[in-house]
């Protein structure tokens, strides 16, 4: 990894523990050593991004790299996170990537009308999940130039 | 002449023989012209009684309405105690009926509604009535009456009886009858004509009402079909909106499904793989193993649930109906088949140009899943043979397309079985599967109002049919 992407922040928003502790199993081994910032729900995420509540003293010039965004989430879910990224100018740029379980086509279409980067589908399989993060992790720390801060 | 006149002419005549020999000539002379007189008004007394009638029938009047103002025309006219129209109850043979309509002097009883029996009169008078019989009768006791029948007329005070058919087409309805009841009468040529005139005017009034009872009748009976339609339109509707919600509780359902049972799956998989990768060192070669089968049954599990999902998802998609290329979708799953597994040995055939309207997203699922089921069960072949077509096309019959493979083929015994879902032939160390494939090709071939069937025996291969539009349609 190199300097520049090191200090970079990528935000995890996930609820499932397990989900979590594997996404961040996997991105250590594929020895992606950014801090992975991780908000258990829709608020935190919101939180975090907007420098309120328990992030009130955060800077908010300081973007994460990348937001990998679980859809089905407690309070707040995915695309109302996604609609209010999008909707302030702020954030408006920020790159996010839905991560999420399902594959229906409403959810498809939602997240790619409000505004996502990418859409992942987690799989079942850990050696693909793996490599999904993997992937992720090269493409959006290093070969993606973010947006003008 | 008047008696003045005679005087004035007997003051010019003195000679009394002679006179009156002239006054029987001039009476011979004028009595004609008198009678003429006479009849003249009474033709044209008649002549507007007719008009009356006529005119009431042009009216869009009630039967009884009519009935009512002709019968007391013709009896100022005819001077007449009562005349009154007869009904034949139907189906009583003409035997039984009664009057429905009168118009009587004041000093008779009224024969309205009385049930008149008269067990004679069917079998030996309705059919000459049926043929136009007019039955004039001056004095009843004097005219040979049976006894019934005087007994009849007798009951209501009739001592003459004038009665002509009143016929509904060619169907004697009933009677028009002028009765006598103070003296007898001997009924004149004219007055009979005059009332067969108006009876059969009477004729067109009854085929007018019987033609619109028929008409209200026919208008009830689609006012009810129109009420039935409403209520089956209602039910339809009910149906619709309670399928609507049945779908929209499926949707949620099977987005549970597939968000929050692949969770876990994935849970188990990756701890599972984190201790293959972590403790190694610790376990043995038995529990390596034993984690290598929990990933690969969780993997299984994971596939199964996608396959229900697609499965789920064919049932309650939208269809689109659209021209899909058939040979197009067929050659390009087996272009995806061959590169997956290039160094298989498989003959494709695929015939070009088959058309069909169906939803291509669908039916390239169908496709897909034949395909792929060819392909797999071929795979123990080292030369095997793949054809997708069309069967010659028979009349009235829906085009058949068809997938076929020379591969290990089924019992037919069990065909009945392979469209369920998670039914299975072949153990899943043999090929691989989870049996819910040719369940989907069988919903989504359904949904287009098709159907599917196969044929196939053990080692010599499998085909299966498909068609895509209900035969009732076609025809």
């Amino acid at each position: 990894m190199t300097e520049r992407a090191n200090h970079k922040v990528i935000l995890l928003v996930e609820d499932n523990p397990d989900d979590e502790a594997l996404a961040i199993r996997a991105l250590k081994r594929h020895h992606i050593g950014n801090e992975i910032v991780v908000a258990h729900d829709g608020v935190e995420a919101l939180d975090y991004l907007f420098c309120t509540g328990m992030y009130v003293d955060r800077d908010i010039v300081n973007k994460p790299s990348v937001v990998l965004l679980d859809l089905k989430l407690p309070r707040i879910d995915g695309l109302e996170v996604l609609r209010r990224v999008r909707e302030d100018p702020r954030t408006k740029f920020l790159p996010v990537v839905v991560l999420t379980t399902s594959s229906e086509e409403g959810d498809l279409l939602n997240s790619y009308s409000l505004g996502c980067n990418s859409y992942i589908c987690k799989p079942v399989d850990f050696v693909q999940f793996s490599e999904a993060i993997r992937q992720l992790g090269m493409y959006w720390l290093l070969m993606n130039e973010p947006p003008p801060v | 002449m008047s008696p003045e006149l005679f005087a004035q002419l007997g003051d010019l005549c003195r000679d009394p023989a002679a006179f009156d020999r002239l006054k029987q000539i001039l009476a011979d002379e004028i009595h004609p012209l008198e009678w003429q007189i006479i009849q003249a008004n009474f033709q044209l007394e008649r002549q507007k009684a007719l008009f009356g009638v006529i005119s009431r029938l042009r009216n869009p009047l009630d039967l009884e309405t009519i009935f009512q103002a002709t019968a007391t025309e013709i009896r100022q006219l005819m001077g007449a105690d009562r005349v009154g129209m007869f009904r034949f109850y139907p189906d009583a043979h003409w035997n039984d009926g009664e009057f429905v309509s009168e118009d009587v002097d004041a000093a008779f009883d009224s024969a309205i509604a009385t049930k008149i029996h008269d067990h004679c009169f069917g079998d030996q008078f309705a059919v000459h009535y049926q043929k136009g019989r007019v039955q004039a009768v001056a004095d009843i006791h004097n005219a040979g009456l049976s006894d019934c029948h005087i007994k009849v007329l007798s009951q209501f005070q009739v001592r003459a009886n004038l009665a002509v058919p009143l016929l509904q087409g060619e169907h004697l309805w009933g009677l028009l009858c002028i009765h006598q009841c103070r003296t007898t009468r001997q009924w004149q040529d004219t007055e009979i004509e005059f009332v067969n005139q108006i009876a059969s005017h009477l004729g067109v009034a009854l085929q007018h009402a019987e033609l619109l009872a028929k008409l209200q009748t026919e208008i009830i009976d689609r006012q009810q079909a129109e009420q039935r339609a409403q209520e089956l339109n209602q039910g339809l509707q009910q149906a619709v909106i309670e399928l609507r919600a049945v779908n929209k509780e499926l949707e949620t359902f099977s987005y549970s499904v597939s968000h929050d049972l692949r969770a876990p799956l994935r849970s188990i998989d990756g701890f599972s793989q984190a201790l293959i990768e972590d403790c190694v060192e610790q376990l043995d070669e038995t529990g390596n193993d034993y984690l290598r089968r929990i990933r690969m049954a969780t993997q299984k599990m994971g596939q199964l649930i996608d396959d229900l999902l697609t499965l789920s998802r064919v049932i309650r998609s939208d269809m689109q109906r659209e021209p899909v290329d058939l040979s197009r979708l067929a050659s390009q799953t087996c272009k995806d088949l061959q590169q997956a597994d290039p160094a298989r040995q498989v003959e494709l055939i695929i015939a070009s140009g088959i058309v069909d309207r169906g939803d291509s997203r669908l039916l390239q699922v169908v496709l897909e899943n034949l395909l792929n089921n060819a392909w797999k069960f071929t795979a123990k072949k080292p030369q095997a043979k793949i054809e997708f077509g069309m069967m010659p096309s028979e009349p009235n019959m829906p085009p058949t397309y068809f997938v076929r493979d020379d591969g290990v083929g089924f019992d037919m015994a069990y065909t009945s079985k392979l469209f369920s879902p998670f039914q299975r032939l072949h153990s899943v160390s043999e090929f691989p599967g989870n049996g819910i494939g040719l369940a989907t090709v069988q919903r989504i071939v359904h949904r287009h109002g098709g159907q599917v069937w196969t044929e196939g025996s053990i080692d010599r291969g499998a085909t299966f049919y498909f068609t895509l539009t209900t035969e009732e349609l076609i025809k």
